[in-house]
Order: C-alpha cells, then structure tokens, then sequence
C-alpha cells in the first residue's frame, strides 16, 4: 500500500502541480513605519517609547493627531513633539504639538497634497528620538530626455488677465433717429424727384420739388438727416399725398440688440464690451444700455452701437455677440490645458527637476484659456501645460486595468 | 480469441499485407482533412451578441439593452452562463453553453430568443451574433498604407479616411469570400462619411432649426420606381432619381423657403468629407494605420486558411490604387509551419534513431524494418483516428508522440520471432508450415505481456482525461493521440507484425548475435551475480533512491499548463479609464516607436479600443500590441532567449509615462480575452443593483481580504472613472420657452454627437450623410453652455437657459454576470496554502462584512479549478493504479508477481525526477505525462521479464538458474526497448524550436526515467523475485 501511497503522492504532485506562486517582496525598512497603531495611525516605536501618528480628516480640515506612550503608559505631558513635512520644491511645514486632552494636536492644517518627505522628532526629559520616512501621492518621475519626446512643456505661473465672455446672439437694427420718412407738407404734385434708391443725401439736400394742391406753390422737400434714400414711393408728375414719399436711413452706425436670458442678466451691464461676429465680420462694440424686451418675453436686450462706415452691416443681419463681462487682473493664473481632474480635486502638475506632482487647486474666474488660481499654487512654480494628460496618466496608471 | 487472431494472422498473411494498403489509403485520406494549428483550441462554447448603440452611455446601453437581451436568454437549453458588458455604444452579452454544444445548435437558439425581443429594443438598433470563430481565429492580420507621398484622385495626400475606404470597399469584399474566413474585421481609420456642419448662427438667421435641416436632407435624397408604360406595344420603365451624389448638389438641396427665397443647405451649412465617431484606431511602428483581421471560421484548418488569404491578398494587390502598400503583418501560417517543422523533426530523427537501433542490437535489417514500418502505419491509423474524433493536430497532441514507446510491442515480438527461428535453424532450413507455426508460437509466448502492456501503459492516461476545463482542453488532445497511436500500435502487431515476419523473415536467419548484446551479456552476468549476493543492498538502495527523489520533487518548481512560445509577443498597454482615443494614439506612438528600436523587432502593430466588430471590446484606454519579431539569426545575438529580450523590452517601455503593461503572445491573448474568468487565486464577486453599493460593498471585502495573512495583489475592479458631462434639462424653464425635453436631448445629440440623415451612393459603396455641429463647436466644451436652442417660434435660448451642464466621474463600463450587475474583488495567495486562505476568508467576510438586502457574494478563482482537479485527482490516480495492478494480476495470475512488478513504477519514476533536476525544470503537466509513459514501460519490461523467468522456472524447476538465464534471455529486448523508447526521445529532449517547451520535459523525463527503469528490470526485479519465491523454490 506504501507503494500505491508514493505513487499517488508523485502523480498528484505533478498532475496537479500547485499554483505558481512566487515568494512575497518583503520591504523591511518600511515595515517599521507600515505598522498601524490602536487609532489607524502610524506607529513609530524605539525603544520603550511609541508615537501614533494619524492625519485626522473627518469633519475638519485635515489636522495631525498623537499619541505618546512610554512603556505603554500615555505621555500627556513634558515632551516635546513635532513634524517637520518637506515638500516637493523645498517647502518645509512645522507642526508643534499640543495636548488637547485625548490626542497630541499639531498646530495647522496639512495641506493637500499629503505628499512629502515626514521627520518626526520626540524629546522627553533628556532622551531625543527622530523617525524619518517618505510619504509621497499624486507623485512620478519623468526624465527630462523622456519628457520632451513625449512633448510635456511646462510653464511659469504667474499673473495674467482673464477675460471672462459670455456668448450671446442679435439682431442689427437701426436707430430711430437714422430713419427719416419725408413726406409732402402740403399735397400736391411731384414736379421734380432729385433722388433715387440708393442715393447718398445730405441734411438739406433737396429731395423733390411738389406743387401745392392749395397755394400752388412750389416747395422743396429737403433731406432732414444724413443717409441713404431705401425707399422711394414717388415719381415726377404722381400726387404727393399724406403717405411717406421718401425713406432715409443712416447706417453709418448701427445698433445690435442682443438677447440677454435671465440667467446671463446678472453679469451683464452698461459700458461692457462687446466683439460681434457676423459672417467673417468682426467688429467690437459697447454695451449702452440694456431694454427690456417688447411684449414681455422673457430676455432683456443689451443693446451696442456698431460703426459701420463701410456699409458691410445691413440691419436685420443676425450676428453673434461675445459680450466681456469681466476682465481681472488675476495675480495668478494658470492656463486651461494644465488643468486635469484628479480624485474629487481639480489640479495642476508642477515639475521640480524630473519630479512631477500634483497641486490640488482652488480656482476662481475662467476665460476660455486661462484660470484664475486662488490657492494651491506659489507663483513661480513650474507647472506643466502641454500634455499634461500625461502626467496624469502616468501617476494614476497603477490604477488601469484590463478588465473584460 | 487472440490464439484466433494470430492464426489468421500468420495463416492468412497476404490478406493482412493488403491490409496495410487499406490503412495506407485511409490515412492519406484522412490526413488532407486533419485540421492543423499549433496550439489546442481552449476556447469555450460561447456565443457574443453585440449591439451597436451609437452615442448610448455605459448606463442607458445596459438599461435598454443588455438587460432585455440577458433576459431573453434565461432558461436557454445547455446554457452555462451568461456575462455582459455595457460600454460607451456598446452592449456585449457572451452566452456561454456547456461543453460539447454544438455552436450552430446555440446559435439558433440565440437567433430564435433574439427574433422575439426586437420589439423591445430601442428602434434602429439590431443585436448580432459575433463571429463562428474560437479564440484561434484571428490567423491573418494586414495593414493597409499609403506610400509616402501617394496622393488620391483628386491630388490630396491618401488619408486615413481614403484608406479605409480602399480597405472597406476593394479589399474586404473579395477577402471576405475566402472559403475558411468568417469575418474581416477593420480597426483604424475613419468610415467615411459626407458631413453637414451648420453653423448655429446661420440656423438662427433664417429660423431654421436643426431637425428642420435634417428631414430636409432626407427629403431631398431618394430616388423612385414608377411602374411602366406601354407606348406602341413598346414597354418604358418610369423611374424619378433624386438622389444626392456629390458634395455640391448636397449643397444645392432646398431646405426651406423664406420670403419667396430658397434656403439651401450651403446657405446654412459648410458641407465636406468628414470624419465618423469612431471607437477603435489602428497603430503600426508609430504611426496610424487601417488594420484588417482576418477571422477564421471554427474547425477549419488555419494553416490552409491564412494561405488562402495571403495568396487572395496577392491576387488584390494589382487592382488596389497607385500609391497604396497592403502587407500581411501577422500570418499564422508561420507559427503553424513551425510547429509542424519541430514536430516533423522530432518524429523523423526519432524514427530513424529508433531503426538504427533496431538493427544494431537484432542484427537483421529485414526484422529491424518490419518493426520500423510499425511507425508510419501507427502514425496513419492514428491520423485517422484524429479525424474521426476532431482532435486537430497540434504542438500538444502531436507532442507526447513517442515512436520507440509504440513499437515496444511490436519489437518484443520480431526479438522472440528472430531468436525462435535462428535456434530452430540450427537444424537447416524449415518447411513453410513449420516456419509458420514457429512464428505463431514465439508470437504467442510474448504476445499477451506486451499487450498488458499497451494496455496498462494506456489506462495510466485516464488521469489525463479527468482534467477539465482549460487543462483539459490543453491535455486531452494529447492523451487522445497517444493511446490512439498505442492502441493502433497494438492491433498491428497482433496482425501485420506476424504477418509480416511470417512473409519476409524466410531463408537463412543469421544468428550472429550483435557486438552490442554479446558485449552487454558479458556484463550483465557477473553484474546480476552480485546483486543476488548483495540482495539487501540492492533493495536498501533502491528504496533510499525513491525517498531522495520524492524529496526532490517537492523541491522542485510546477507549473500548471505549459507557455507555448508563439515566437511573437504581445502586450496589453494600459492607460487611465477615460483616456481619449487621440490621446491615445499619441501614447502609442511612442510606445511603438521605442519597440520599434529594438534590433530585434520586425513590425510593431496596435489596436486601440473596439474594432468594428466588436470582438473584443476595448475601451479607447486600452491597446492591443502585436510585436513580431525578425528570424533569429537576424538578431545581434541570436542566442538571447525571449525571456530576456521581453524583460528587457519590459524595462525600455516602462520608462514611457502614462502607460502599464502586460505581456503575453497573441494566441493567448485572445484566449484570454474571450474565456475571461478570473485569473486570480480568489475572486469574490459582488452582485447586487446599485453600482455605488456594489463598490462601497467591494471595498468592504476588500479592506477584509487585504488583513488576511497571505493576501498579495488585492484590488477591486476598476468600474469608474470614465468623466461624464451630464446635460440636465430644466423641466420649467423648457416649458416656459415651449420646448420638450425630447427637443432639447434631439439638439444635444444631434448637434454634438450627429445625426444620420441619410445615405450617399457612389457606385457600389455608400457613405452615411451625417447632420453636426461644426467641430469648433461642438469640442468647446465650456462654451457648449451658449449653444442657441431654437424655439418653436423662430428664436433661440442659449442651452444654459433651459439645462444643466453637470461634469462628474460615471462607471465606465458596467458588468453583469447572470443577468446581475457585479463587481469583483480579486486577490492571490502567497506563502500559504490556498485553501486555508479561502476558508479564513469567507469566514472572515461573513462576519466582517454587512450586505445590504438584494446583494449577495459568489466566491470563485483558480483556487476552484485547483480544488475540483485535485479532488478529481484523488479518486482517478488511485483507481487508475488499481485498474493496473488488476491487469497485472490478470496477466500473471498471482498478486505477488504483481506487486514486484509494481515496485517499478517508483523506480522509474526516480529517473525522471533526478533528470528534471539535474536540467533544472519545473514540475508541469507535460512532465506529468513523461511520468505516465514511464510507469507504463516499466511495467511492460517487467512484465516481459517476469512472465519469462516465471515460464523458465516451471520448465527448469530451478529458481535462480530460471532467474539468471531468463534476465539473460530478455536482456536484448529490455534494452531494446528502453533503447528505442530513450533514443526516440532524444530528438525532443534537446530541441529548441517552436514548441519544445511542452515536449523537452516529457522528454527528459523519460529519458532519465528509461534509464533508472532499465536498470531496475534488469537487478532489482531478479532480487525482488528471488526474495520473494525462494520460500517456496526451496519447499
């Protein structure tokens, strides 16, 4: 039966041939630091003394938390705690700490990200104690040989002018002073018509000569504004009656109403200015005044005054209007391909040498190319722009999978 | 019975010659239907049902969908399971049926479930069936390119869009009609399709709103039947065409008329050839590409396939465009030729080894050819045995084939026939009738030993047959073929073998014993002397051999299934979920360029995303590399193993951000892509609906998992992170402007993602005419808030007024399997046993871990297989060992003699163990079944050996004389044999080429294992003898 039993021993260990495990990379000097303490903190231990070490971040900015025992007796007072975090770029935060009856509070918020290099130091009585170890997120190292290939360009940050638009749409109309409709004072006949379609007229240009029906008199009829004639409704020898003879309009300047919504109302305002796209025609204008809109729909117009001394515009034209309505002299700005998603966090990548990290930001106006930054960022800092994408992926790649 | 066989045998000789002719005919027959791959099929029987959803989110394609078409598939006849996957315009769900179903059986099934949901999916969409083909078919892949400075037509540089055109419309059409080829399917490039850009501004100016302008396109593009007319007995057809044919009467097509003028779509719209949404591009040495794969149909013969598609290919070359380059980039004819070149040589040198050896140690050419002709007819009947039972020929079924194995039968036989005849000669030549009946006579004395012997040598197999799933797949064909081939072997030499000797071996049969043998007898005599003498010794030895080699075993590494070298690679690369399809054609481009650098690398090809059939479904996030490699004598070291130049190419491409690897061979990719389990130790799924529990659930397993000791590479399944910008409409403000929601999402979706208004013929080939907004438009994201909405009364609303622009993270793909959402936590074991993982781990989760109601966990991964195949193993070896020791105590009649013989399967086995180690090889299936032949000629000498001194004694009545003569007699056949089984081998053993990898350790192990067997036949079974009867010898 022994036979049997080695037999079956030998085949089962070949046929079933166990799964092919290898042996578990053990990384020893980071086990010291790994351990997690009574409170899911860090765990420094020397000698007789321990330090629990925790980032607290529910319910309150992200704040540091310990516990000091000796012995495995709480410490509540008489040392003297604190971490020294160096961050990317040479920025060092201090914590001191302080009692707070359950837990050791650094002083200060840590600041995202919680990447940086940690120096603990502990003295109690005479005895001092130091932990060191990396801490690094939202971190990766790219050499400058690989970066350009891969056409990451960085750039400074510093201050820079947002213009924020709003785009709207409009139609051209004229003026109520640039129409003239001229009609005959007195009724009577057309003897002379000097004008036709089309024609340039000055104010005080005669227009036509009628007879009046009453005094038969011969009167002028004389331009009152500056314009083109657009309509003409009279012919030598027809009777001039109380219908407009002649129409003028001066289109040397006009107006463009644009439909302001009651979401955009708020930004809008009197003296803004406008950039007015009208197929391949740019032209820039002022906001003058804002009207409501005629039989109570629900928009406002902005109205602007547009030179049109060449006569390309015609009036009813319907021409897209860029309305600026903020222009900010922002002290630090960065551009818009920079800006990636990262976690809940929208963010930058500054470049420290071959290093790249993340700079969550909090950002204020936007025009389409660059962005106001509030905070996160030191003016100064390289940060990447072109192909930041990148970067990104490159830090977020242990995450990507092949799932099927 | 057999005593009637070989009468008729010998007796009706001729008879049995023609014979041979029968099987000659059969087999060559059979041999142009064998189908012919390198590796065995392990695909499973499964069934995809893709459906294009154009524009649908992961969410909307499983809600309108997946979920309908899972549902329709329940209670399916043989349905295994079901899996699916929702992804940006894609809804995928694989049916997979039990083994043995026949697809074209399932197929219909599908088609008929199919048939009766239609009316419930959303209009215009039309699930498919993917292609008949398993994970070997994708055998033939070419890319079409334009030289450099090639231009079109009309004098453009050839783009992406022309050279997809030219695939879609000359290539594919004519190699889709290659017999064999189920599928073209494209990757890369654009479909291309005549675009109408409207310009929102335009649209407003003339109060035309965007479906106005699409139903005016398609009012303007049919053409009519108008019946006939008779005139003068004379009959005209009437026929209105109106269809729109080129860019400029797109243009001229009246949409509208506005105080008394026409409104044209040029007034309105830029119109131009443009580019389609697409889902998957194609890459090669770092630049785009048009890729074509061509995708074989299930069971036919890919070698004969790929060539008939890469001579069609040659044929379309001359029709194709000036300027345009089509090249077979991936031709699996290569592999398979290889393949079949190691495994022609191997059997070739094998046989001819095995010849040389026959006539050395029988010293007669005639009786050493009869013995050889045993090879190609074994290999013939087995042929057609393959074909009978659909076992493709292969590196794996083809690869335990071991000629010295089969003959051993047939050269216990010619060995007696030709000692019997010499000795009978001795008194002159014989009569034909007592030469005859001298033959039937030496047959029959070793007759049934060597067919207990096959017989034994094929029940050792029958573990292999209880493997199942991939292993199975793997290891079956090869179990198959074997005992085929042994059991082809056997019938021969019951009735060719004699018939054969009984024909040609007539006149003078020389006697003279070789030098060899002479020589060896000279040795053996004093050598099996002592060992009588020193009988303890000798046991004690042997014993402490078997207990070293069973240390030694445990020492050594396993592997479960064998790496076959495809002699290419291929690697996945990786990047974020929600990383767009130019970006990643970007990524790729360096990747490949850097492969591209190694002196070593021939081409570099990727896929990006899904190709146009979805058959495998990528997001644009994932790319599908294909790098072939140049010949090796090419290289600047040709002896640099592809371990080390995929190391080093691991470590080139790591260096490039942004991306994460995985390397495999492209044949196994595609297995792994279309079986799909989980290739973890242990994997825990999630079922449930809601997709935020079904995480928040996953990582509470998770955070439970990772605190068990072992646990290494715990991770969830990555289910989010594709960025969704969210269009909300604003039921109020909507109703306020007299707009609907259906509006609004009409204007979104046609606006930026296009709507089809129709279709554009240019001969044969049609080209979709597609209605969106002008790209600057429609990619400005941040301004997409002050896109006008037309109102019903002429004017507009910019988008922000009546929605809500909402920018957040959404599931990136959504999962099911079983018709339920799941999502997976993956880990693997290490430093602990397995089982005792899994079992901590449940326990732990069920305590742990708090599962809403409607949610609930399934527990699966490798460690399944490795938990069933070893309880399976557990009752199959020792009941195989039992059918052995059986046959053994049938062919002997006693239990004792049995045993004796059994003893040498443990010594054997030594041999093996001792020349894996001493070659440093892992313990693997492949050396498995070296165990398994080993066993079996083990037992077949010993049975031989026994049965004649058992025979001797009887006769003699002197035990140790019976002993010492008999081991002397049977020393040239237990040389023989071991010789022939060894030297067949030796081919094998040291072979580098295509496929070695599976048979170098079978091989080794059996030639460490002949040995070690031999040795034992020949010293300890005469001692274990000798011990075990001298009792009743000396009685």
């Amino acid at each position: 039966m022994q036979l049997m039993q080695q037999l079956s021993l030998v085949l089962v260990a070949t046929c079933l041939a166990s799964s092919p495990l290898h042996a578990a990379e053990e990384q020893p000097d980071e086990a010291q630091v790994e351990a997690k303490g009574p409170h899911g903190g860090i765990l420094l231990q020397q000698d007789d003394v321990a330090v629990e070490l925790q980032i607290f971040e529910q319910g309150v900015p992200p704040e540091y938390r310990a516990w000091v025992t000796r012995d495995g007796r709480p410490l509540t007072d008489g040392i003297d705690l604190g971490v020294d975090l160096s961050r990317l770029g040479g920025q060092v935060d201090s914590f001191e700490f302080a009692y707070q009856g359950d837990y050791w509070l650094g002083a200060g918020v840590v600041t995202e990200p919680h990447s940086f290099d940690v120096e603990v130091t502990l003295a109690i009585d005479d005895k001092r104690y130091r932990w060191r170890w990396e801490s690094h997120e939202g971190r990766t190292s790219i050499s400058p040989e690989i970066a350009r290939r891969a056409g990451i360009a960085t750039a400074e940050a510093g201050p820079n002018t947002i213009e924020r638009s709003l785009t709207t749409y409009g139609k051209l109309t004229t003026d109520p002073q640039q129409i003239a409709r001229v009609r005959a004072r007195f009724p009577g006949v057309a003897t002379q018509v000097n004008v036709n379609l089309g024609d340039r007229v000055e104010r005080g240009d005669v227009l036509a000569q009628v007879e009046s029906n009453e005094s038969l008199q011969t009167y002028a009829l004389r331009a009152p504004i500056d314009g083109v004639v657009i309509e003409r409704h009279i012919s030598r020898g027809e009777m001039a009656g109380k219908e407009p003879l002649f129409k003028l309009a001066d289109l040397t300047t006009l107006w463009a109403e644009f439909k302001i919504f009651p979401g955009q109302r708020a930004e809008v305002a009197a003296g803004q200015k406008v950039r007015l796209r009208a197929e391949g025609i740019d032209r820039e204008g002022t906001i003058h005044h804002l009207l409501p809109a005629p039989g109570n729909a629900p928009y406002t117009l902005a109205r602007a005054e547009l030179d049109n001394a060449d006569g390309l515009l015609t009036p009813g034209l319907l021409v897209a209007g860029d309305l600026v309505v903020e222009t900010v002299e922002a002290p630090l700005a960065v551009d818009n391909r920079a800006l990636q998603s990262f976690r809940d966090w929208t963010v930058v990548f500054i470049q420290v040498g071959d290093i790249y990290e993340i700079r969550p930001l909090e950002l204020g106006r936007s025009d389409g190319e660059m962005t106001e930054v509030l905070s996160g960022l030191n003016p100064g800092d390289r940060y990447v722009v072109e192909n930041s994408y990148l970067i990104k992926a490159d830090i977020e790649k242990s995450g990507a999978s092949h799932d099927h | 019975m057999l005593n009637r066989i070989l009468r008729l045998s010998v007796e009706r000789r001729f008879l049995m010659l023609f014979l041979i002719l029968v099987l000659v005919g059969v087999g060559v027959w059979s041999f142009q239907r064998l189908p012919i791959d390198a590796v065995p099929d392990i695909t499973n029987v499964q069934v995809q049902i893709n459906t294009e959803a154009p524009g649908y989110s992961p969410l909307e394609a499983e809600q309108r969908i997946t979920f309908p078409v899972e549902t329709a598939l329940y209670g399916l006849p043989k349905l295994s399971y079901t899996r699916s996957l929702s992804r940006y315009g894609l809804s995928q769900v694989t049916v997979v049926f039990e083994e043995g179903t026949d697809i074209y059986f399932a197929r219909n099934l599908i088609n008929e479930r199919l048939g009766a949901i239609k009316s419930t999916l959303p209009p215009g969409l039309e699930p498919e069936m993917g292609p008949i083909a398993t994970g070997l078919g994708e055998i033939f892949m070419y890319t079409v390119e334009a030289r450099p400075g090639a231009t079109g037509p009309d004098g453009h540089p050839l783009d992406a869009t022309a050279l997809r055109e030219i695939q879609d419309w000359i290539i594919k059409p004519q190699l889709a009609q290659v017999p064999g080829v189920i599928e073209i399917n494209t990757i890369g490039g654009y479909d291309k399709q005549y675009h109408v850009t409207p310009s929102p501004q335009k649209l407003l100016q003339f109060g035309i709103s965007l479906d106005e302008l699409i139903h005016g396109l398609r009012a303007n593009n049919g053409n009519r039947g108008a019946g006939y007319i008779e005139r003068n007995g004379q009959q005209l057809l009437l026929r209105s065409p109106g269809q729109l044919a080129t860019i400029g009467e797109i243009e001229q097509a009246v949409i509208a008329n506005r105080a008394g003028a026409p409104v044209t779509v040029g007034d309105l719209a830029e119109v131009a050839i443009g580019r389609e949404l697409r889902t998957g591009a194609a890459t090669r040495d770092g630049a785009e590409t048009v890729l074509g794969t061509a995708m074989m149909l299930v069971g036919e013969n890919s070698r004969a396939v790929a060539q008939a598609i890469a001579d069609r290919l040659e044929a379309i070359k001359p029709s194709l465009p000036d300027g345009i380059k089509v090249e077979a980039v991936y031709d699996r004819t290569a592999l398979v030729d290889k393949a079949i070149a190691t495994v022609e040589k191997n059997l070739l040198e094998g046989a001819l080894l095995v010849i040389l050896v026959l006539f050395l140690l029988l010293g007669n050419l005639r009786a050493a050819l009869i013995t050889a002709a045993v090879i190609p007819l074994s290999m013939l009947a087995t042929i057609t045995g393959m074909v009978q039972t659909s076992v493709s020929a292969n590196l794996m079924s083809l690869g335990a084939l071991d000629f010295g194995l089969i003959v051993d039968g047939a050269v216990i036989i010619v060995e007696n026939c030709i000692r019997r005849l010499s000795q009978a000669q001795h008194a002159g030549p014989l009569a034909l009738k007592e030469r005859l009946q001298l033959v039937y006579e030496a047959t029959n004395e070793v007759i049934r030993p060597s067919l207990f012997g096959v017989a034994i040598i094929t029940v050792v197999y029958l573990p292999i047959f209880s493997l199942t799933g991939v292993e199975g797949k793997m290891f079956h064909p090869m179990a198959a073929t074997v005992v085929m081939a042994l059991l082809a072997a056997m019938a021969l030499s019951l009735t060719v073998v004699p018939a054969a000797v009984a024909v040609f071996l007539r006149g003078k049969i020389s006697e003279k014993e070789s030098p060899v043998i002479s020589g060896a007898k000279s040795l053996y005599r004093p050598a099996l002397l002592v060992a009588m003498k020193l009988r303890w010794l000798v046991l004690g030895g042997a014993t402490a051999l078997v207990a070293v080699c069973l240390w030694l075993a445990t020492t050594l590494g396993s592997e479960f299934i064998p790496q076959l070298d495809e002699g290419d690679i291929a690697l996945h690369a990786l990047r974020i979920p929600g990383t767009g399809l130019e970006q990643a054609i970007d990524m790729q481009s360096q990747l490949e360029e850097r492969l591209k650098a190694f002196p070593e690398v021939d081409k570099v090809f990727a896929k990006i995303g899904t190709p146009e059939v979805a058959t495998d479904p990528m997001p644009p996030s994932v790319a599908d590399n294909f790098v072939i490699l140049k010949p090796r004598d090419q290289w600047p070291n040709p002896d640099k193993t592809k371990d080390e130049l995929v190391a080093e190419m691991a470590e080139a491409v790591e260096m490039l951000p942004g991306n994460k690897y995985e390397f495999t061979q492209p044949i196994e990719m595609r297995f792994n892509e279309l079986i799909s389990g989980v290739r973890a130790d242990l994997g825990i799924k999630v079922f449930g609906d809601d997709l935020g529990q079904l995480l928040a659930s996953a990582n509470d397993v998770l955070d439970v998992v990772e605190s068990i000791e072992g646990a290494a590479d715990a991770r969830v399944e990555q289910v989010t992170g594709l960025p969704m910008l969210s269009v909300h409409p604003k039921r109020m403000a909507l109703s306020r402007y007299g707009l609907t929601v259906d509006d609004l999402q009409d204007l979104v979706a046609a606006g930026v993602g296009g709507e089809n208004a129709g279709l554009i013929y240019e001969g044969d080939r049609r080209f979709q005419l597609v209605v969106r907004l002008p790209e600057d438009i429609r990619r400005d994201v941040d301004s997409l808030a002050d896109l006008p909405v037309a109102l019903p009364d002429g004017g507009y609303v910019p988008l922000s007024e009546v929605a809500e622009l909402e920018l957040a993270p959404a599931p990136n793909q959504i999962s099911r399997e079983n018709g339920k959402r799941r999502v997976v936590v993956t880990a693997n074991v290490r430093d602990r046993d397995l089982g005792g993982f899994v079992e901590e781990a449940q326990a732990r989760i069920a305590d742990d871990v708090d599962l809403p109601a409607g949610y609930w966990l399934n527990y699966g991964g490798t460690f399944e297989q490795l938990q069933s195949a070893s309880q399976r193993l557990a009752i199959v070896v020792p009941v195989t060992l039992a059918i052995i020791l059986a046959l053994l105590v049938m062919a002997l009649g006693t239990f004792k003699d049995a045993l004796i013989i059994f003893t040498g399967v443990p010594l054997a086995l030594t041999g093996g163990v001792l020349s894996l180690w001493l070659r440093d090889m892992p313990l693997s299936i492949s050396a498995g079944v070296g165990f398994i032949a080993l066993s079996g000629v083990a037992v077949l000498n010993g049975l031989v050996m026994i049965a004649f001194i058992r025979d001797l004694w009887h006769e003699q009545g002197d035990l140790m004389k019976a002993i010492v003569d008999g081991a002397l007699i049977r020393l040239r056949p237990v040389l023989m044999t071991a010789l022939v089984a060894s030297l067949g081998f030796v081919p094998m053993a040291l072979n580098t080429g295509t496929g070695a990898e599976v048979q170098r350790p079978l091989a080794t192990v059996v030639i460490g294992g002949i040995i070690s067997s031999t040795l034992l036949t020949l010293f300890v079974l005469p001692v274990l003898y000798w011990l075990l009867h001298r009792a009743r010898a000396s009685a």
